[in-house]
């Protein structure tokens, strides 16, 4: 224990660590979670003199869009979606832009094209316009009876509606509550679709620039001698360094999820938290609300990050060169996303149980696994083996660079 | 108390690093000399047992080392040539880090840090980042470290390299108090490091032992191979090239030279009195 904790404290001393924590705390907390909310991504639209289109008012305008969402009653009913297009086409209408803004045009005009297709007038002109703007309201009925279409075209599509595979997506959805709860979402949608999915993207980057020199540092700083003439030191060293990479991509992810949410509760709030996540993806499965999305994509983060944490320990204790240990590292994370394309699914598919490879917005998805003729829905999988596979690397890299310390 | 090594050797590829070189070492200080590349890391890394020979074998009190493991390590102290450090680490934070890798006692370990800490003059530099300390400090560090357990054995590479000479002086009589019923072996360059303190001198070549003795004794046998002779200060140069000379200094426009060789070097020469420095010299003069 006081090995540990003497490893853990070299490696918070080491000037580069605590630059590349606080460049990491920065990226994620500050501009892609602060900033985010308050500038360029929920600010207010139409400032001309912004490189982003925003105001600097995204606090003010989120509540200003939480409320107004909240007048439809906080169901999404025939009545609700209609009235929210209405309202739409109202403030469209009388040019009201901050309302406009507000509206969550996006959201209703892909739900409109994904439920109601046959309304799209496609001879408007030169410049296309939103359906939300012109769609008859009043014909904007049967909401669910739609989605249940639209979804069984989608998973026909996609070879996913027969079988046990269809059976167990058509389990989950049956789970869906309807009619869903309905508040502000594009708050959410910002949160759990772009700024989460990228928590475990930026992490790989700073944890493999962290920990790469975990072992193969001890030969640039030429203590490997040192260490070995200590009393079986170099063993219980190896499990110290393993223990102290694998508390900090903890401590790294704890940092950056604490940051996270702090943001989150002075910009977002709690509003919408049990909005069933089909509000921001209509043809999602998973029964599961907001919050448990957004504990299931911190999870994976923190998951895959302790994961990839000990495949870096494992390379590093690999190689002898620092440089090496970094380029290896980053190509397990980066190789496989730039590789897949090139690949077969089902290679595509397996490359993404690799840490910190696939993403936490595979919950969004109807992705499963075939294994031992039973599916599992991929963000089971995707959650538990790369953590797996992490702690799996973790014996062999203590073995190895015992190894290699009497080569 | 025995540290003894049998027709020890260490091949890397086909160059020979180490060549069968046997001897036993009982209490008491030697030095290793040696140029660059005559072996003795090599040979030192084998004693400690971080490096595998390619034939021979160590033993401590007739037990082979590597059969020994943890139990040889625990006699054992090192201090590598070039010792790495950890920058971000204070003076007493790496040596807790060496005692908690030694498996000394956290109690014994602090007693232990603030003597070594105070012995090597560092004390008021404990808390210090060893990032900010001089080469002669991480050096005396590097030592502290090496003494950390209290070693039987105490294998130096080169401990006085970075010292300035007032803790090279300090670290001699160190040594000369510490050894009493220990081994010290050392490494160097700086040949009246060992006249002054080593009771036994290894001389490597080429990974061989090609000479072995107390000082007194080696010294020996460089007498009558060293001489003094003045000359025009024009010509001492060219009395460089095709001699070794061991010490040159100008006295107006004349030079006065002290010349290795086995044979007066001319009819002016007179012998000197030898010392280690020209035994070296003699040995490895050209290599030089």
């Amino acid at each position: 224990m006081g090995l540990f904790a003497l490893e853990h404290k070299k490696l918070w001393r080491k000037t580069s660590v605590r630059v590349s924590v606080g460049l990491c705390f920065i990226y994620v907390v500050i501009f892609g979670g602060a900033l985010n909310y308050q500038w360029f991504g929920l600010g207010s639209e139409g400032d001309a003199t912004s490189a982003f289109g925003n105001r600097f008012d995204g606090r003010t305008e989120i509540r200003a869009s939480q409320a107004q969402a909240a007048r439809y009653g906080g169901l999404l009913t025939d009545e609700a979606f209609q009235q929210m297009v209405s309202d739409l086409q109202q403030y469209d209408a009388a040019g009201v832009e901050s309302l406009l803004g507000r509206s969550e045009r996006t959201l209703l005009n892909g739900w409109l094209g994904q439920l109601y297709p046959e309304l799209e007038e496609r001879d408007r002109g030169l410049y296309s316009i939103l359906m939300a703007y012109y769609v008859d309201t009043s014909r904007l009925t049967d909401f669910y009876a739609r989605r249940d279409a639209a979804l069984e075209d989608f998973l026909h599509s996609q070879g996913q509606w027969t079988g046990a595979e269809g059976e167990l997506l058509r389990g989950m959805d049956a789970r869906v509550e309807e009619p869903f709860r309905y508040r502000w979402t594009s708050g959410w949608q910002l949160l759990l679709g772009n700024m989460l999915p990228d928590v475990g993207v930026v992490m790989a980057l700073f944890l493999a620039i962290i920990l790469s020199p975990a072992f193969a540092g001890e030969w640039h700083n030429n203590t490997a001698p040192l260490l070995l003439t200590t009393d079986g030191g170099w063993q219980r060293l190896a499990l110290a360094k393993v223990l102290s990479g694998l508390a900090f991509a903890a401590e790294l992810f704890g940092l950056l999820a604490v940051g996270g949410v702090a943001a989150q509760l002075v910009w977002l709030g709690t509003d919408g938290w049990d909005m069933p996540i089909q509000t921001i993806k209509l043809l999602a499965v998973a029964p599961m609300n907001m919050l448990q999305a957004e504990v299931y994509e911190y999870a994976f983060a923190l998951l895959g990050a302790v994961g990839y944490a000990g495949v870096v320990l494992l390379l590093s204790a690999l190689v002898k060169s620092n440089v090496l240990a970094l380029l290896t590292s980053l190509a397990a994370v980066y190789g496989p996303a730039v590789a897949a394309q090139y690949l077969p699914v089902g290679v595509q598919k397996a490359l993404e149980l690799l840490p910190l490879v696939g993403s936490g917005a595979d919950i969004f998805r109807t992705n499963t696994f075939h294994i031992f003729g039973k599916y599992i829905w991929s963000p089971w999988l995707l959650i538990t083996v790369p953590v797996l596979i992490g702690l799996l690397c973790t014996p062999f890299a203590i073995m190895r660079w015992s190894r290699r310390q009497r080569a | 108390m025995e540290l003894s090594f049998d027709r020890l050797t260490k091949h890397y590829g086909s160059r020979i690093a180490v060549d069968r070189v046997s001897a036993s070492l009982t209490p008491g200080v030697y030095g290793l000399l040696g140029a660059n590349g005559a072996g003795k890391t090599t040979l030192m890394r084998m004693l400690c047992a971080i490096l595998e020979p390619t034939s021979g074998e160590v033993f401590w009190d007739r037990q082979e080392v590597t059969a020994m493991g943890a139990a040889y390590r625990n006699v054992l102290g090192y201090l590598p040539q070039d010792f790495g450090y950890y920058p971000g680490y204070t003076a007493a934070e790496f040596l807790a880090y060496i005692a908690m890798l030694k498996g000394i006692p956290r109690e014994t370990a602090q007693r232990c840090i603030r003597e070594l800490l105070e012995t090597m003059g560092l004390l008021g530099a404990a808390r210090k980042k060893l990032r900010t300390f001089s080469g002669g400090m991480k050096q005396r560090v590097g030592i502290a470290q090496a003494l950390l357990n209290d070693p039987r054995v105490l294998i130096l590479d080169e401990p006085t390299a970075g010292l300035d000479p007032k803790e090279r002086v300090h670290l001699r009589n160190l040594l000369a108090d510490y050894a009493g019923d220990r081994i010290v072996l050392l490494s160097t360059h700086i040949v009246s490091d060992v006249e002054a303190i080593a009771d036994q001198v290894l001389v490597m070549k080429n990974g061989r032992f090609i000479l072995r003795g107390t000082v007194p004794e080696l010294v020996r046998r460089a007498e009558g191979r060293v001489w003094e002779l003045t000359v025009p200060a024009e010509q001492a140069r060219a009395w460089e090239k095709r001699a070794t000379v061991a010490n040159l200094r100008h006295e107006g426009d004349r030079a006065v030279l002290r010349v290795i060789a086995d044979e007066r070097p001319s009819d002016d020469a007179v012998p000197c009195r030898a010392t280690m420095e020209d035994l070296y010299l003699y040995h490895f003069g050209q290599e030089a």
